[in-house]
């Protein structure tokens, strides 16, 4: 099993200009690690739609890699996505789904199907060519640098330890955050 | 019927990029037509909760998205509405297709609660709407993008008729 903090630290060591769009128990890790414009909290948000957000950025963006972080309940939540992002795919979209099997932030109540669900074979099956399970630290270290390269879309499934990440509460509104991100972007 | 030409030709004055949604029998006429479109990109959705969320990130991005889908579809999406376009203080212009507005008529055979439920509905989350019942009304999709960039927050125009 893959431990969530430090794979969040080595990604942000490597991370350069990429759009880093995170959810729910990943959201405030991220946060102590990086929260600047191109930081992305989807969080006081409509949970299950962080992976079609980011599809939209990486369509609006295409120059720029965009980095979604989904849980495994969040995805669960909109399952649909996946086929969406299977039919109008963007090079330069990667996502993670951390696989946890609970909901962690409100007590870690367990997703429905935890521990039988395939994520894997879902993408596969959504029509997602190129996914990765992961779930030690030596193949972590080795598909690093396939969060950011290559052409996507990738989905990277992090079999991840259980943690306790309190509600998520971001420093700045929502609006705000969005706002900041468009003007990173736009200006 | 309301000419899926001159709601492009609208579109395009309004520079829209992409137009993201999930077909219904109203709207079929005007996605056949997009689909033809050399600029605007039409982007299907699983489901129309989807639509807010991808249409959020397009226009963060840079882009001018425009979210098409059925009533019925609408309410479906409310959570990812709300906690994107519209927490995220975006504007964003819906086309919405009014499935059983008919059946509110006196005297219909049966009422059909995707159109008792819509108005109120639009009313209770705060949506700014207006209708196009002809191709007379077809500028209100103009005034929407006014509006919604003014009050930078979505907008809604309710097509009655099928698109043709």
């Amino acid at each position: 099993m893959l431990n969530k903090y430090e794979c969040l630290k080595k990604l942000s060591e490597k991370r350069t200009d990429q759009i880093v769009v995170t959810t729910m128990s990943v959201s405030m890790p991220w946060a102590d690690l990086s929260d600047g414009p191109l930081d992305f909290a989807h969080v006081e948000s409509a949970m299950g739609h962080a992976a079609d957000f980011a599809l939209g950025l990486a369509i609006a963006q295409p120059n720029r890699r965009v980095i979604v972080i989904n849980g495994d309940g969040s995805t669960l939540m909109s399952l649909g996505t996946l086929v969406t992002i299977a039919q109008r795919p963007a090079p330069n979209l990667s996502m993670i789904i951390t696989e946890n099997g609970t909901y962690e932030v409100t007590g870690n109540q367990p997703v429905p199907g935890a521990g039988s669900i395939d994520y894997e074979q879902i993408c596969r099956g959504a029509g997602i060519r190129q996914v990765c399970t992961i779930d030690n630290q030596s193949d972590f270290d080795s598909q690093l640098e396939n969060h950011f390269e290559g052409l996507g879309p990738k989905i990277f499934i992090w079999k991840i330890e259980q943690s306790n990440e309190p509600v998520p509460k971001p420093s700045l509104p929502i609006r705000d955050r969005a706002h900041r991100l468009r003007s990173a972007l736009t200006s | 019927m309301l000419s899926a030409q001159k709601i492009i030709t609208t579109l395009e004055n309004n520079n829209v990029t992409h137009v993201v949604g999930v077909p219904d029998n109203g709207s079929k006429i005007l996605f056949e037509q997009l689909w033809e479109h050399p600029r605007i990109e039409v982007i299907l959705t699983s489901r129309e909760g989807e639509a807010y969320g991808l249409a959020s990130g397009l226009y963060l991005g840079g882009a001018v998205p425009l979210v098409l889908i059925q009533n019925t579809g609408f309410f479906e999406a409310g959570d990812a509405f709300r906690g994107t376009a519209y927490n995220m203080g975006l504007p964003i212009v819906m086309l919405v297709g009014y499935r059983g507005y008919k059946s509110m008529k006196p005297g219909a055979s049966r009422v059909d609660t995707a159109a008792t439920f819509f108005e109120p509905t639009l009313k209770a989350w705060n949506i700014p709407y207006s209708s196009m019942h002809s191709d007379e009304d077809i500028c209100q999709i103009s005034e929407a993008f006014t509006l919604a960039e003014k009050t930078s927050l979505p907008s809604a125009v309710l097509m009655i008729p099928e698109t043709a």
